[in-house]
């Protein structure tokens, strides 16, 4: 386990820190700061860590504590009110395509078939050729839905909506991506499955993924760090360590040392938890 | 056991679901027209103001077959309901989404809104004979006002109520303006922008036989306002029943039509369009 790097309020050491920051981290952030707009509300104050390629980090906490705002910021939805964030070495201050979105709703378009949901981001960048589309239909196999392919989203269950809103999130061709607790909505069974699946997808694309969840379980069965956040205000209170080897398979989470990383996550978490 | 009795006798007719019910309505439907002819020639029913139905089978047999008269009115008010409407609608989705997606617009627009939404449009009417004059260019007027509105508000709602995290995909994705409106606003506007259609499209006939009431010189609404005038109401009722025919027709014609634009409201629609876009894709790929 690491200690929590923070700088919070401290300009000059995170601009000193920005610099230091690891040369192959693919996301790097020092002192990273969001107040919202009547300044009152702390989402997310000095946030630092580096994400190394091909890692999977979990963002976990209770509601409040920044995660999605963490999130949005790599994404460049949103502003950062200070600090630095860097990925793949260069400041973030708007959307790029490099770095893809997943939601807790598959947020797909219904009047849209399966592939053609797929195949948006590419046609938002330039007009579409049969590599595409053998592509779209490809990544469509991979999370096992190609005999869907030409079904329109309210044809699916929930689960298999997810599948589609994650093959439409690898055709943009990101690999840094961000997961915003994409199987919440889903029962328990599909959202275990589907967990399994996306290590070995994001795995397979050599990704670079966060992950946020608010199931410590989830969180450390997928990742290799988990950010254990805390809220008021929004914070990386620990980054911790999962030592377990790929592929996992869902049994290692009766194992005694699983329950030992739980009960660390849950400490740091404090008693609520 | 009636029920039982029953269960017995329909298995004996052999008749399905669908034709005991046709006959039912059916039977329901002749009582109701029988009681009414008989009321009429018993005097039950005064006979000026309500027909036979007999009478109202003759007046429909004149005015669609003998004398043919009501031909050029279906024709007149049909056109003038589909050009009103039109016009109105077209005015209504663009500036629907004009005023939708420019937030300061929005705000400037909308107490106006708010108050002629509050007003019944028709009582412009008059007011728009006398700017325009008598003639096509007043009544085509009148049904734009009337179906104007729905459109308009639909589209205006449709376009500022969207999904805050499709725009964030979109965001995400980096598309362009135009992009968003084209491939998500617009689209996801359609069902409810098509409600608005439906609405202005049954309001269009009832403009329609306003501006012909008022204006008396043809169309369905100047052809009933001279019968019920010279007494001969079999024939305004035949022409009500016309507007009847005509309506439904409507009605039907924007059922099909939203099942057409907003398809994926409908399992039919998916299924239809579904078979179609594999089909095309499978030819690209």
């Amino acid at each position: 386990m690491n200690m929590p790097t923070q700088n919070s309020g401290q300009a000059d050491t995170a601009d000193q820190a920005a610099d230091a920051g690891a040369k192959d981290a693919v996301v790097a952030a020092r002192g990273l700061s969001k107040t919202f707009a009547d300044g009152t509300v702390v989402a997310l104050e000095g946030a630092s860590f580096d994400i190394a390629p091909g890692s999977f980090v979990s963002l976990v906490g209770p509601s409040g504590c920044g995660k999605s705002t963490l999130l949005r910021l790599i994404a460049g939805l949103i502003d950062k009110s200070s600090g630095h964030l860097k990925v793949h070495g260069k400041p973030v201050d708007a959307p790029r395509t490099d770095v893809g979105m997943m939601f807790q709703r598959a947020t797909l378009l219904e009047w849209r078939t399966a592939i053609e949901n797929v195949l948006l981001p590419t046609e938002i960048k330039r007009s579409l050729t049969k590599e595409d589309r053998r592509n779209a239909a490809e990544l469509l196999r991979m999370v096992g839905l190609h005999d869907f392919r030409f079904s329109f989203p309210t044809q699916l269950s929930g689960g298999m909506q997810q599948r589609v809103a994650l093959a439409r999130l690898l055709q943009t061709g990101a690999d840094v991506l961000l997961l915003d607790e994409p199987f919440g909505a889903l029962d328990e069974f599909t959202r275990e499955r589907l967990n399994v699946e996306l290590m070995r997808i994001v795995a397979e694309v050599g990704a670079t993924t966060l992950f946020v969840t608010h199931n410590i379980a989830e969180a450390i069965f997928l990742a290799d760090q988990v950010f254990v956040m805390t809220p008021r205000p929004g914070r990386i209170a620990s980054i911790v360590e999962v030592p377990f080897e790929r592929p996992r398979s869902p049994s290692l989470q009766t194992s005694p040392e699983f329950n030992e990383v739980v009960a660390e996550v849950r400490d740091i978490l404090g008693e609520d938890h | 056991m009636p029920a039982a009795d029953a269960d017995r006798g329909d298995r004996r007719s052999g008749l399905g679901l669908q034709q005991r019910r046709a006959l039912n309505h059916a039977a329901i439907f002749l009582t109701i027209v029988g009681l009414w002819e008989l009321g009429s020639r018993m005097g039950w029913l005064d006979p000026l103001f309500y027909p036979r139905p007999s009478n109202i089978l003759r007046s429909f047999w004149l005015i669609y077959i003998e004398n043919g008269n009501i031909w050029p009115e279906i024709y007149s008010t049909a056109s003038l309901v589909l050009s009103g409407f039109v016009a109105g609608s077209v005015l209504g989705v663009s500036l629907g989404a004009l005023v939708g997606l420019n937030g300061m617009v929005r705000r400037f627009v909308k107490p106006y809104v708010i108050v002629l939404e509050a007003t019944p449009r028709i009582a412009v009417a008059p007011l728009l004979i006398a700017a325009l004059g008598f003639g096509a260019s007043s009544k085509i007027a009148i049904i734009m006002l009337v179906c104007f509105f729905p459109p308009f508000i639909n589209t205006l709602s449709g376009v500022v109520n969207v999904d805050e995290q499709r725009l964030e995909l979109f965001r995400s994705l980096g598309a362009s303006k135009l992009q968003l409106m084209r491939k998500l606003v617009l689209p996801d506007a359609l069902p409810v922008i098509m409600a608005g259609e439906r609405l202005a499209m049954t309001s269009a006939l009832s403009g329609a036989l306003v501006a012909e009431f008022i204006q008396r010189d043809q169309g369905l609404g100047a052809l009933i306002m001279t019968y019920t005038r010279n007494l001969n109401m079999a024939s305004s009722f035949a022409c009500i029943f016309t507007l009847t025919i005509l309506g439904f027709l409507i009605f039907r014609f924007m059922e099909w039509l939203d099942r057409r634009i907003a398809f994926w409201n409908s399992e039919e629609g998916l299924q239809r369009v579904g078979a179609r876009r594999r089909k095309r894709m499978e030819g690209l790929a």
